[in-house]
């Protein structure tokens, strides 16, 4: 593996992990599933994602 | 294949031996130091041989996997909470959830026992207990479409079950953040530089937040970026707010920080999750696993000796300071996450099985997350065992024993029969910069030191009074988190309860609810923390325990839930496998609330401790620790309170067992399994590696399904393969 294989995997791995693609697999999946329905702008999905976790709570543990 | 087998068989011998090695050394050597790299080899090879064999027996054998079938997330995928996440991220989520100060802070503290005990139960624990209890209930919920714990005990035990579980939940998170919140208080009080430092993550978290929501909609990493640079400069400006006009400012009582924690509980619980708790969530839990991983290299690269003695006096007179009780059951109640920690089953049974995207990778997220998280217990009792003990007394036993200064700390750490003098308490507390050490309990000032210690090895001493607070400040950081996030779903349950009397409680949207409910929460809590504030005999000494019951009591239920499952489905002969468990823990929570409520050792039973000082009071007499009448009042109705909720406690633990018993009766004396609650099996068309690396057979399926080596989709119509998101 060269180094910049393995940046890019570290790079891959932060987005993935911190929520960063959500959007990304957001369109592909409606594409995906759903070509007909609109799709929301980045911005009105964040917002909705970001409300949601008003709605539904996650706990962390100790 | 014979050459694989071959070198399997050497490479596992290998570790056997090197496991049996360092478990020879850790617990034989005495009379000598030995250094900390024996318990990390004795763990990581533990970990490795149960990773390999027992988690695969269960997953194969007792749970009986079956990656044909596909999971809630491929068959519910909508693009959101249901969705077949990558494997190594799901593991990055859930041991982000499941890990928090809880593996940090009970180590230390079961540190007066010995670093032996608490070793052997976090390992030992961890691998027949805890990560067993994860795993389990990660498979059940991912087979009922992501069913909450509270909702399986319901279905499969019954609604007394169910009811109990979803209390044991409640009083469990109340518990929970007092004693968090608690170890916060006990961390900053009369500290400007901790205070000041922790005071600056709310504008920080406000400007991330305002951020991500307005100026760069979902750019996380940046976000994050600016965070955490944003706190690094903060810990180091607190330094300079310490010796500046404004320290007094920020020099407060334990009384003023209770009350601001409560506030703060209550503003950030009622704000939008955007402004304050996800920019927060981002910090915490990138210093939480940066530090993590920063201490694991800490502590191989400088190889501390460990200080403390394998197994103290504490350990069989049970007088120890720190808390009350002899090693059984006390070491298993106070070490809780990292070996077993009830808590895990609502993460287990929460959003982890929605995201899973083969059933063999339960091995992996669930068993493999849990031991990850019994690692950073066993860090933590190195960190704990490597300062001096003389220090660590000084520091951990409540200011009732040790005085609030250095000379009496000294003297009462000489009685306890061991060495500190008051000079190198004065030295220890000018190393890291704070005005003193003493009787600073809850563990994470020691913790802190232990780390300091580490990391200065490293760094320099120069960088002492830095990594202290740094340390301090990470804890501090992700245990607001925590308090955050515990109201909102304590809330949360209140609502719903409430909303099954009075409707509009119902809706979640419904700003007086909100409030109303918050308040309470907030209200229960806040309770416990001033009360274990002010409590003259040491809020930690009388508050953990508890919480380490609580905890166990949920484990309680959650492995009651995996066994009677396993019962159902006709595989009695394999119940032992939560089984055991089980009554292990029954018997620890039992016997712990049984000497908490019944021992007429006022130092350990409540209702002793309560009568001891209702008797003085009706004299008219004021008994040390208290120092004036108002003090005796306040242990009085303490030790009722908490000797009420020990009892209350093992009485849920009672029922949810005699009511799951019946079910096992009928389950038994049926003639063939009880009829399932799994959601029927679907054919999966999904392929993707079950462990960290994929196996060469894997690598076989997923060439021949046309897929990246991380995995992909079976084309469905044509020929055509899909892969998601370009994993490496």
């Amino acid at each position: 593996m060269t180094v910049r294989e393995a940046l890019s995997g570290v790079r891959w791995y932060l987005r993935e992990v911190s929520g960063e693609t959500a959007y990304e697999r957001y369109v592909e999946h409606l594409r995906r599933e759903h070509p007909d329905e609109p799709v929301m702008s980045r911005r009105d999905f964040e917002r909705w994602r970001q409300d949601d976790r008003d709605a539904n709570p996650r706990a962390r543990c100790c | 294949m014979q050459a694989t087998r071959a070198r399997s068989i050497v490479i596992w011998t290998a570790v056997a031996l090197i496991g049996a090695v360092a478990w020879g050394v850790v617990a034989l050597v005495r009379g000598e130091q030995i250094s900390a790299a024996w318990l990390i080899f004795a763990a990581l090879a533990s970990y490795a041989i149960a990773y390999r064999f027992y988690a695969r027996f269960i997953t194969r054998t007792v749970l009986g996997i079956d990656d044909k079938r596909a999971t809630p997330a491929e068959r519910l995928d909508n693009g959101v909470d249901f969705q077949p996440t990558d494997r190594r991220v799901l593991f990055g989520h859930h041991f982000a959830a499941i890990a928090g100060a809880g593996p940090l802070v009970g180590p230390v503290l079961a540190a007066q026992m010995g670093y032996l005990p608490g070793t052997i139960w976090i390992i030992v624990g961890v691998v027949f207990a805890g990560a067993v209890q994860d795993m389990v209930i990660l498979f059940f919920s991912m087979r009922r479409d992501g069913k909450s714990l509270g909702q399986m005990a319901r279905d499969e035990i019954g609604p007394v079950g169910g009811v109990a579980a979803l209390v044991a939940v409640f009083a469990i998170m109340i518990i929970l953040l007092a004693v968090l919140a608690l170890v916060v208080v006990n961390a900053l009080a009369d500290s400007p530089w901790g205070t000041f430092s922790l005071a600056m993550t709310i504008p920080i978290a406000f400007l991330m937040g305002f951020y991500l929501r307005v100026l760069r909609p979902g750019r996380v990493l940046e976000t994050t970026a600016i965070g955490v640079t944003l706190l690094l400069l903060a810990i180091v400006a607190g330094g300079f707010v310490q010796d500046s006009s404004l320290a007094d400012a920020f020099t407060l009582s334990p009384e003023a920080i209770a009350f601001c924690l409560i506030g703060y509980g209550f503003i950030a619980s009622v704000l939008p999750v955007w402004m304050l708790l996800a920019p927060r969530d981002y910090l915490s839990t990138f210093m939480k696993v940066g530090v993590i991983g920063l201490l694991a290299i800490g502590i191989v690269v400088t190889l501390p000796v460990m200080q403390n003695e394998a197994v103290t006096k504490f350990a069989s007179n049970g007088a120890g300071p720190v808390f009350a009780g002899a090693l059984f059951p006390f070491v298993f109640i106070t070490i809780a996450c990292g070996a077993l920690s009830g808590f895990h089953s609502l993460i287990a049974s929460g959003t982890t099985p929605k995201m899973i995207e083969k059933e063999s990778q339960i091995r992996f997220i669930g068993y493999g997350a849990m031991l990850t998280e019994s690692f950073v217990a066993v860090m933590a009792i190195i960190a704990a065992s490597i300062i001096d003990p003389g220090l660590y007394y000084a520091m951990n036993a409540p200011a009732a024993l040790v005085g609030d200064t250095v000379q009496s700390a000294s003297q009462a750490v000489n009685q306890l029969g061991f060495q500190v003098s008051p000079g190198e308490l004065s030295a220890a507390a000018a190393a890291v910069n704070e005005q003193t050490l003493v009787a600073r309990t809850g563990g994470a000032p020691t913790l802190a030191i232990g780390m300091s210690n580490i990391f200065s090895g490293a760094t320099g001493e120069g960088l002492k009074a830095f990594w202290y607070h740094f340390a301090i400040m990470f804890e501090a950081l992700f245990i607001l988190t925590t308090v955050d996030a515990g109201t909102r779903v304590g809330r949360f349950m209140l609502q719903d309860t409430l909303g099954n009397v009075i409707k509009p409680f119902g809706r979640v949207s419904w700003k007086p609810g909100v409030w109303i409910t918050s308040a309470i929460v907030v209200g229960a809590w806040g309770w416990f923390l001033y009360a274990g504030v002010t409590n003259p005999l040491g809020g930690i000494n009388q508050l953990f325990p508890l919480f380490g019951i609580a905890n166990q009591l949920l484990a309680a239920v959650a492995l009651t839930v995996g066994t009677t499952l396993l019962i159902k489905a006709g595989k009695l002969k394999w119940a032992w496998v939560t089984g055991i468990p089980l009554a292990w823990d029954a018997a620890v929570t039992l016997t712990a609330s049984y000497q908490k409520v019944f021992s007429d050792n006022p130092k350990l039973g409540f209702f002793a401790q309560r009568d001891k000082f209702k008797a003085a009071l009706d004299q008219g007499d004021v008994v040390a620790p208290a120092k004036s009448v108002g003090d005796m009042h306040s242990i009085v109705t303490n030790s009722t309170v908490d000797g009420v909720l020990a009892a209350f406690f093992a009485i849920l633990i009672v029922v949810v067992i005699a009511d799951a018993a019946r079910v096992w009766v009928k389950a038994i004396r049926a003639r063939e399994p009880l009829p399932t609650t799994e959601t029927p099996p679907v054919e999966s068309q999904l392929v993707a590696p079950s462990g960290l690396f994929p196996t060469a057979e894997e690598r076989a399926l997923l060439a021949g399904a046309g897929a990246g080596a991380n995995g992909g989709r079976f084309a469905r119509t044509d020929e055509r393969q899909t892969q998601r998101s370009g994993r490496p």
